[in-house]
């Protein structure tokens, strides 16, 4: 089990410095230097110069990638120059907008498409599997930019339902910070209905054909007791994994559905530094980002070994 | 009955397939109008005899956009898939058939490039690259890459235990012959399937990076920037935003479609044989 | 056993991740604090928070080192410079009570506001003034080259400051009303980017990036502040403007001309519209070969019809042009009709320079600029028509200042020109040797106009050389002149005060509630 355990952490330590290259080496590819960039047009070429050797843009590519490893691991994430602030708290300051965007569409999208995708196996090849089958193919198919502006235009402009855009923080009230998300996540959480209906429709399909069904109905159990009792269960536990996967992908992927409803996100921040080429914004960003990605997938890994033995078991921990 | 489903979401997918292939190829020899020219004093118009789909901002005559449009939609598509495809063939398969030190190194690679969720890797390669259709089209292709070398590491090494590869090696093939002659024919039936339906996320793709406006530039038509360029005014003029939407819904959905109906059939029925 | 050590390891890594964002939540409580204590100042009867919405942040907070437009409308309230101007143009007194500028028109010499102290508590007296005029011409600032006239500055005595010129400028003194001559508390000058210390009516509250930025009441100030506290929100995106204004959470927005119509006529709104002191052109680099010869220049400008572009781009709020001057300028003369719509015209020049058979050139658009970027793009159109393809490369701001802007790599390009309070700093870029040249645009005649300016003291001379110099830009045409702008603001009703300067700033202290 440890040995797992440390090799999983072992393995997402390699993913992320080998991440950590990836990000810093394509970015030095970036033309237009960012000394330019903030002296502006009017600019002589020695006060570039110098402010090139002060941001230690003239060093070997090396050198700056070591420095800049070693900065991250003080905390030190580097600045924006557009905004003149640590890029730690640029972002910091956005996470819980992403955050609440992510995870309440996880809250809605999951639930929903756990019912669809249980059902669907339930009752297979009748109506409602066809629907659950034909959302599955839509969620997945949508453009969640071009969703996002026809709900925009139905469920905001017209109806009124929803504000337009624009994010209320929850110190402002919790109601009206849901409010002000609700449209966002719900377009989030449509795109991932696709992935989720197919996970937890494969799972109890699965589950239904297991022998604890056989055995549950020989010793005399309805199939409805048998499907509460055993098949649900385990139809539940398997998708975890899935669920995670995906959440941690939703984080990086809110910049369209950011865009669109000018939810002050990281995915916008992320948008602005690569259209403003604030590399160093820009590093940080994606590294959090991946971070983020591999740390909730290590968890999520943890916790289901943890809640089930078994797969502990398939992996080899036999020590 | 299991087998009429399959069937039913392959004719769906080759139906809309077909549709974004026709506007596609009639593009080239008739155009309702020149896509390019606007009459600015006939802009925002609704859907009537003479444009069918309205006209846009400029007063340009949206069919003809979105018939333009699919050009780009379907070549950014086939290019990157194919370049991805290639590349992470040739990638997975050194990875699957080199020892064990390059090996690890080649997938912690892969791995890296996976731990970038959603188009984050290929925004971060345009702001690298610069904008525009074929840089679209590399960042896409890196973009596939990795998922693609995945599978066909993943296969080799099914494969390389069983027995007819055993056989095959005993008698002195090396490993490119055993590759090329032996596992690529099992492999051909899930590289399709993953082909197919990695057509509709490219799509899908590109027309994300275009409406960030990292994609495909004006004046050139594509469906994600005449979705950006819709935004601006679709809160007056909503209609603009709903054919270029659909149009795009209709190219995804078609090859979705597609692959998953023929890893029903191709992947399936070979598990099966 | 193995489980309680997976979870003991999970609950571990996820403490690590409350502990990541319990950090922010403390940030954000801090905000929050902050933010209830205004509401506590505020009296209840009185409305007493000003939101406006902005669309873009600004690029620092910083006056000196930066040129972004975006900066100094906010930073104007943060800081001072000596002088400012009215909405008329005229300049007043802002941190210097008075000025004297001496007859040969080199010295002048500003006398401070008594007692004048920086929102730090530092004070502001004349040697603090020269220091911030030391960052201002130092070499890593943008500004350094527009100040390097002044050779030299004193201090006779705390409230004195007197600047010697090295050769007549007649736009020096304007140079003293500049937001980024603003005078900034240079021992705290790495830090002014988020924490500014000026003089101004404002200071800074909070700054939340792509958020809001939020100023209070500068406590030390001494003249009249009628708003508490201003907000300004971050809202990139026209649509949520208009529907948080329409809420009511808006107090002031910036319309686009397509959405102006629904606040006309309506008492609950104040709709503001006033040309400003900018202008908006096609620039063409005279280096290619086919730009140099005048005859294509003037094709160029008979087939584009100005009025349908400005109608498309803007909605019809513009001014049309036809030569390098504001309309809101008292030098400026309408030379907009020089070049009627013709595109006959168009090809038969064309065709006598030689491109009868057609002609390419290579487009750039700034991307940033939406407008920009349509104007083109209908341009285009337009030129195509007479036989001119232009292929259009949308760039970002920064490749677009240098490949275009500093490196001239270009044959036409949409852009805007933000007027200064003195003609000469506007028209200075038509000199064969300048910089900002862009344009590669060299006519002696014009160099001579432009020296001659410079030590002309006589005001209707110096008139008589502007409109001089704008009459041959107008006919040689080395771009294509097309509008100067309508700016469309609206207020709710009960906002008073709020007006548009010739320079890019917003004056929030005049702003004030009709109760």
């Amino acid at each position: 089990m440890l040995k797992i355990l440390g090799k999983r952490l072992l393995s997402s330590l390699a993913v992320l410095f080998v991440v950590s290259l990836i990000t810093f080496f394509i970015l030095k590819w970036i033309p237009g230097d960012a000394a330019q960039l903030i002296l502006g047009t009017e600019a002589s070429q020695e006060s570039l110069e110098a402010l090139r050797e002060s941001m230690g843009l003239n060093e070997p590519w090396l050198t700056q990638y070591g420095n800049w490893l070693v900065n991250l691991f003080r905390g030190d994430w580097g600045s924006s120059y557009i905004y003149g602030e640590s890029v730690r708290t640029l972002i910091l300051q956005r996470l819980p907008v992403t955050f609440s965007v992510t995870i309440f569409s996880m809250l809605i999208a999951v639930p929903v498409a756990a019912l669809i995708g249980i059902l669907s196996a339930l009752f297979k090849d009748s109506p409602i599997d066809v629907f659950s089958r034909s959302i599955m193919q839509l969620g997945t198919a949508i453009p969640s930019f071009w969703l996002g502006m026809i709900f925009m235009i139905v469920f905001a402009a017209n109806l009124k339902w929803f504000p337009v855009t624009g994010y209320v923080p929850p110190s402002d009230g919790f109601l009206s910070f849901l409010h002000s998300i609700a449209l966002p996540s719900i377009v989030l959480a449509i795109g991932e209905l696709g992935i989720l209906i197919r996970l937890f429709r494969s799972s109890m399909l699965t589950a239904l054909e297991q022998d604890f069904m056989q055995s549950a109905q020989v010793k005399g159990l309805s199939r409805a007791t048998a499907i509460v009792k055993y098949a649900l269960r385990s139809a539940v536990i398997a998708p975890i994994t899935v669920i995670g996967n995906q959440t941690a992908k939703l984080f990086g992927g809110t910049v369209i559905i950011e865009t669109i409803f000018a939810l002050p996100g990281i995915g916008r921040l992320l948008l602005t530094s690569v259209e403003q080429r604030d590399i160093e914004l820009l590093q940080g960003i994606v590294l959090f980002i991946t971070f983020m990605v591999v740390f909730i997938n290590l968890i999520t890994d943890l916790l289901v070994a943890a809640a089930n033995p078994l797969i502990c078991l398939e992996t080899g921990g036999k020590d | 009955m299991k087998n009429k489903k399959p069937k039913f979401s392959v004719i769906l997918g080759m139906v809309l397939i077909s549709i974004i292939l026709l506007l596609c190829l009639v593009s080239f020899f008739w155009l309702p109008y020149d896509p390019d020219r606007m009459d600015t004093a006939n802009r925002f118009a609704l859907p009537t005899a003479a444009h069918l789909l309205g006209t846009d901002q400029f007063g340009r005559d949206v069919l003809s956009r979105i018939m333009v449009a699919s050009r780009s939609a379907l070549l950014v598509g086939l290019c990157s898939v194919s370049v991805g495809a290639l590349i992470g063939l040739v990638v997975g398969a050194v990875a699957a058939m080199s020892g064990p030190r390059l090996q690890s190194l080649i997938m912690r690679v892969i791995d890296g490039f996976m731990a970038f969720p959603g188009i984050l890797l290929a925004m971060m390669l345009v702001a690298v690259l610069g904008k525009g259709q074929i840089n679209a089209v590399i960042a896409i292709g890196i973009f596939m890459i990795p998922s693609f070398s995945r599978l066909v590491y993943s296969m080799i090494l099914e494969n390389k235990t069983r027995l007819h590869i055993k056989a095959a090696r005993s008698y002195g093939c090396g490993p490119v012959r055993i590759v090329i002659s032996h596992i690529f024919p099992d492999m051909l039936p899930r590289m399709v399937t993953q082909f197919s339906s990695s057509i509709g996320g490219a799509i899908l793709t590109e027309s994300s990076l275009s409406f960030l406006g990292l994609g495909i530039q004006p004046p050139s038509a594509s469906w994600g920037m005449m979705l950006s360029e819709a935004r601006q005014y679709v809160l007056s003029y909503p209609f603009i935003a709903v054919a270029p939407g659909v149009v795009l819904l209709i190219a995804v959905l078609g090859f979705n479609l597609l692959g998953d109906g023929l890893n029903d059939r191709l992947v399936r029925k070979g598990v099966r044989s | 056993m193995k489980r309680l050590i997976a979870i003991g390891l999970s609950i571990l890594l996820l403490m690590g991740l409350a502990a990541c964002s319990s950090e922010s939540a403390g940030t954000q409580a801090g905000t929050d604090a902050a933010g209830a204590n205004t509401e506590g100042t505020a009296s209840a009867s009185e409305k007493n928070e000003l939101v406006m919405a902005l669309g873009v942040d600004p690029d620092g907070l910083d006056p000196q080192r930066t040129t972004a437009a975006s900066t100094f409308q906010i930073t104007n309230n943060i800081y001072e410079p000596l002088l400012t101007v009215t909405a008329d143009g005229e300049l007043t007194n802002a941190l210097a009570d008075s000025w004297i500028v001496s007859e040969d028109g080199l010295t002048i010499t500003f006398t401070l506001r008594a007692d004048a102290q920086f929102s730090n508590g530092n004070p502001c007296d004349a040697d603090a003034v020269i220091a911030s005029f030391e960052r201002l011409k130092a070499e890593d600032s943008p500004r350094a080259g527009d100040y390097a006239n002044i050779v030299s500055m004193e201090a006779p005595d705390a409230q004195t400051v007197v600047f010697t010129m090295g050769t007549l400028d007649v736009a020096a003194l304007s140079s003293f009303a500049y937001p980024w001559a603003a005078i900034v508390d240079v021992t705290v000058a790495d830090t002014l980017t988020n924490q500014p210390v000026g003089t101004g009516p404002y200071v800074l509250e909070q700054w939340i990036p792509q958020q809001s930025l939020t100023l209070t009441r500068n406590e030390s100030y001494p003249g009249t502040v009628h708003i508490e506290t201003v907000e300004f929100r971050m809202m990139p995106d026209a649509a949520s403007q208009i529907s948080a204004f329409q809420n009511g959470e808006l107090d002031i927005i910036t319309v686009s001309g397509d959405q102006v119509g629904a606040f006309e006529n309506n008492p609950d709104y104040n709709v503001i519209q006033a040309p400003a002191n900018s202008l908006q052109l096609m620039a063409m680099n005279l280096d290619n070969e086919a730009l140099a010869d005048i005859r294509v220049r003037q094709a160029i400008n008979y087939a584009v019809d100005k009025d349908a572009l400005i109608e498309t781009v803007w909605w019809g709020y513009g001014q049309k042009i036809g030569s390098h001057y504001p309309t809101v300028l008292k030098e400026y003369v309408d030379h907009s009709e020089d070049y009627t719509y013709d595109p006959d015209r168009a090809r038969e020049l064309l065709a006598e320079a030689g491109y009868g058979d057609g002609l390419t050139l290579q487009m750039y658009l700034p991307q940033n600029y939406t407008a920009y970027v349509n104007a083109g793009q209908v341009i285009a159109d337009q030129l195509e028509q007479v036989g001119i393809h232009c292929e259009i490369t949308i760039v970002e701001w920064a490749t677009w200042l240098s490949d275009v802007y500093t490196n001239r790599q270009y044959d036409l390009t949409v852009v805007g020109h933000t007027g200064r309070l003195d003609p000469y700093v506007l028209l200075a870029r038509y000199d064969t040797e300048s910089g900002e040249n862009y344009f590669n645009y060299s006519n002696p005649e014009v160099d001579q106009l432009l020296a001659d300016y410079q030590s002309e003291q006589d005001e209707a001379a110096r008139t008589e050389i502007v409109q001089r110099i704008q009459a041959i830009l107008a006919e040689e045409v080395p771009a294509l002149y097309i509008q100067d702008p309508i700016s469309l603001y609206v207020t709710q009703s009960d906002v008073e005060g709020f007006e548009t300067y010739p320079i890019d700033i917003y004056e929030m202290k005049n702003v004030s509630f009709v109760q």
